[in-house]
């Protein structure tokens, strides 16, 4: 056990090592963020050289990155070239936002998903099946930017139900603004939380519709027929936790994905997340914030990942042996 | 007694026929079926693949896959006929239980035992709470003879082994106290010293529980254990029902005739000495020393303490050429990975492989230190075993072209030739192998290993996957060829009788180690090994001369 946990780390710690090398390569040769620190029009040479050494910008890559290591040693990301904020503190300061929209969306979407494969899987080829693998190919096929709008002009424009972007009205928890503890902020989560939702509800569907099929194919959901369960025993008691295992993986990493990378949906709602500040960033050459965000979203899909084998061994007995 | 005349038997079938909607139109599995079963009797109903017994038997549970149609005739059961729907449902673990071949797949994976079973107990309508459920689970668990039940209560299926598996699937049979059990091969995947004592439980079932069984086999073995009466059936129709020693002695129909003639027989009377020590003495093709193999366990090992397992200790083996040597062994036994690691399919930590007086390094994998090719296997799935894409023709030719012998440039028998060895038509040659019977398979799958020009053939229970009468033509044809093409042979089977039957020598193995070794005509006879015996003990007292 202790030897797993170890494995584990070492693991995660050259998982960061990489991701940090390739982000930092990626961005430096995306081109000189100094440009978009002076006023290209005003400055003298002088000026942006002045600028370049101050930034460390004039020192070899290699030596640029041992210090950025040696700083993110010390827990510190560096200044944000724009913001002229700490750049990890920047990024905790867009977080309640991202997560509250990616929790929200997943909290109803994992059981909802769920529910409809079972439903369909347990009598494949009938119409309610037809039904729902056809519109989760719809739902799946249609673009986030696409459903997205299509929301607003629905639920805000034509019904004028729900806002159509911003974060409303936020109540202070943990020291953090969180939207979702008033009526407000609720309903300008309406939108954006249904539009990450869709997609996920007819992901989860299909896989689980995929495991129930075979799950219900197999001698066991046979012989407690012929034990005399009722079928939704069965189904609830026997096929949902055997189908379970590739739902909890695909729940973790669409979670992390939501985490980091909802950048068109928080682009279209206004919703100021992390995907919003990493897609700015990156544009304004921003490195620090750049690999303060990739090295959190590393280490949350590192995270989710652990979170997602313990569940694993919590489900299935089979695994606890072997660990 | 008297009043068990006046009732009526306690489950009536009457002229049932059971169709199956094929893409080519409906098929008839089961036809015009009838018969009776008593009170307090196990009723046998055997068959080969294919007869419709299987069909028959999830009728009367009233479990027939969507793709069949509603069975036409007549089930009764105390008299009142059974329709179908939510009456049915409700006869389900209550009046008609079931016991289903794979005990692995029959429990869930994810589930203690004990809370199947109390789950089985509380859905079968007995009124009890969580607690009692809980103890007559318990009391259950010890009805059918499982050691330790609070310990083995908590414990997941994986957890157990097969024969306690199997016990656990009875006592959930068992849970609605149910009249009838409908148990479909309860022995088959079991080792044969745990299926002897499965069988016995069930009889000891009937005997004391007043329940009835209806025993779905295609064994003979088994139905002369325990059967009452039985009916044999060919291609979904009832050829023969009578009481079992009435079957077993003086058969009416030829096809059931057919069927105990092929069943092997374990011959121990005729011990015939001296005379078959000398195939053994002949110089030997493959010798193996000292094989060991530890159970490899991944992981980084960098803080844990490395436990020793073995799967093989220190085994050893001698084939003479021109000769068959059995290895004969029960699950985990070790049998099937010898025979692996002379294929060269897997490395072994310790010990040699002398084939044809070269030696090979086992701590390799046989592409690297040269095995592979040399020695061909043949193995027990045929279905499994051949590519489903290639035709028979591709197949085989495959064989000749990168076979050993291709590469040293000998004369290679023809393919055509080969199939007539076999006997097997030419015209099959251009069929894929889903187009030809089981039995059919396993000629390809032989001449495939002997096209290759092969040092050794090693067969790992070639026969385990076929019915009794096509297990004796491919047992011949394998003998045949042994005898015409001076092939030597290591044969690796569960079945005693089998393996006496084709070998000149045996090795006896058990727990990864050579537990006793003789000539096939005089080691089941004269061995004093206590594990020897427990072997012989546990086959059918009838199938032994």
């Amino acid at each position: 056990m202790t030897n797993v946990i170890l494995g584990r780390f070492l693991q995660a710690f050259l998982l960061l090592l990489v991701m940090s090398l390739i982000g930092f390569i990626g961005i430096h040769s995306a081109g000189n963020p100094v440009y978009n620190i002076v006023n290209v029009e005003t400055a003298s040479a002088e000026d942006i050289r002045e600028a370049t050494i101050a930034l460390g910008l004039d020192q070899p890559l290699w030596v640029q990155y041992v210090r950025f290591l040696e700083n993110v040693g010390t827990g510190n990301f560096g200044t944000s070239y724009i913001y002229h904020l700490p750049a990890f503190g920047l990024l905790l300061s867009k977080l309640p936002a991202t997560f509250e929209l990616a929790f929200l969306a997943m909290l109803p979407a994992a059981p909802i998903g769920t529910g409809l494969g079972l439903l369909a899987g347990r009598h494949p080829g009938s119409i309610l099946d037809g039904l729902i693998l056809r519109s989760s190919v719809f739902a799946l096929s249609i673009p986030s930017f696409w459903l997205s709008m299509m929301l607003i002009l629905l639920g805000a424009i034509f019904t004028g139900w729900f806002p159509s972007g911003g974060r409303g009205e936020t109540l202070s928890f943990l020291g953090q603004n969180w939207s979702f503890l008033t009526l407000d902020g609720l309903r300008h989560l309406a939108l954006p939380v249904l539009a990450l939702a869709i997609p996920n509800i007819a992901l989860i569907a299909r896989l689980a519709r995929s495991g129930t099929v075979e799950v219900e194919r197999l001698d066991f959901t046979r012989f407690c027929r012929a034990k005399g369960l009722s079928p939704s025993r069965i189904l609830f008691r026997h096929t949902l936790p055997n189908i379970s295992i590739p739902i909890v993986t695909i729940v973790g990493l669409q979670f992390g994905g939501m985490l980091a990378f909802a950048v068109v949906v928080e682009s279209i709602f206004a919703w100021p997340g992390i995907g919003k500040l990493l897609i700015d960033s990156i544009q304004l050459l921003d490195r620090p914030v750049v690999m303060a965000t990739l090295t959190f979203v590393s280490a949350v899909f590192v995270l989710l990942n652990a979170l997602v084998d313990i569940t694993y061994s919590i489900l299935d007995p089979r695994v606890r042996v072997s660990v | 007694m008297k009043l068990e005349a006046d009732r009526p038997p306690l489950l009536e079938v009457r002229n049932l026929s059971v169709r199956y909607l094929a893409k080519g139109g409906p098929m008839t599995i089961v036809r015009d079926v009838s018969f009776d079963l008593r009170r307090g009797e196990i009723l046998g109903i055997i068959g080969e693949s294919g007869a419709g017994k299987s069909t028959l038997g999830n009728a009367i549970i009233g479990l027939l896959d969507p793709n069949f149609e509603p069975p036409e005739g007549e089930i009764r059961l105390n008299g009142k006929a059974v329709v179908n729907g939510r009456e049915r449902e409700a006869l389900r673990g209550r009046k008609i239980a079931s016991v289903f071949q794979d005990h692995t797949a029959s429990l869930d994976p994810l589930m203690t035992v004990g809370s199947q079973l109390a789950e089985t107990i509380l859905a079968t309508g007995r009124k009890a709470s969580r607690k009692q459920a809980q103890a007559l689970a318990i009391e259950l668990m010890g009805r059918v003879g499982i050691q330790d039940p609070e310990r083995r209560f908590i414990s997941y299926p994986h957890q157990l082994s097969g024969g306690q598996r199997q016990r656990v699937v009875i006592a959930m049979a068992l849970a609605g106290s149910p009249e009838i059990i409908v148990a479909d091969e309860p022995t088959s995947a079991l080792d044969t010293t745990i299926q002897m004592q499965i069988l016995r439980l069930l009889r000891r079932l009937v005997d004391e529980e007043m329940v009835s069984i209806v025993l779905v086999t295609h064994d003979m073995g088994v139905i002369s254990e325990i059967a009452d009466r039985v009916l044999v059936m060919k291609d979904g129709q009832v050829v023969e029902e009578d009481t079992t020693s009435s079957v077993l002695e003086t058969p009416k129909n030829s096809y059931t005739r057919s069927l105990l003639a092929a069943v092997p027989r374990l011959r121990i009377s005729d011990a015939r000495q001296a005379k078959h020590h000398e195939e053994h003495e002949r110089a030997p093709i493959l010798l193996v020393e000292g094989v060991s193999k530890a159970f490899s366990t991944s992981g980084m090992r960098f803080l844990g303490r490395r436990s020793e397992k073995f799967a093989l200790q220190n085994v050893s083996l001698r084939l003479a050429r021109g000769a068959v040597a059995g290895i004969v062994g029960e699950s985990g036994s070790g049998k099937t990975t010898i025979g692996r690691i002379v294929a060269g399919l897997e490395t072994a930590n310790a010990g040699s492989i002398v084939l044809d007086r070269a030696k090979y390094d086992v701590s390799l994998r046989g592409s690297k230190n040269g095995l592979l090719g040399r020695v061909q296997m043949i193995f027990q799935d045929p279905a499994s075993s051949l590519n489903p894409r290639m035709t028979i023709s591709e197949a085989l030719v495959e064989s000749v072209r990168f076979g050993l012998k291709a590469r040293s440039e000998n004369k290679v028998p023809g393919v055509e030739a080969m199939m007539d060895r076999i006997g097997l038509s030419k015209n099959l040659l251009n069929r894929y192998p889903h187009q030809l019977s089981g039995g059919q398979k396993q000629r390809v799958c032989i001449a495939r290993a002997l096209l290759a020009g092969p040092g050794i053939v090693i067969a790992d229970e070639p026969t385990s996957a076929l019915d009794v009468s096509v297990q004796s033509e491919i047992i011949a044809l394998l003998r045949e060829c042994v005898m015409e093409q001076n092939l030597s042979m290591l044969f690796i089977s569960h079945d005693l009788a089998v393996v006496q039957d084709i070998c000149d020598f045996v090795y006896i193995m058990k727990d990864g180690r050579v537990e006793d070794s003789g000539p096939s005509r005089s080691i089941f006879a004269q061995s004093d090994n206590p594990y020897t015996h427990s072997l012989i003990e546990a086959r059918p007292r009838r199938f032994i001369q």
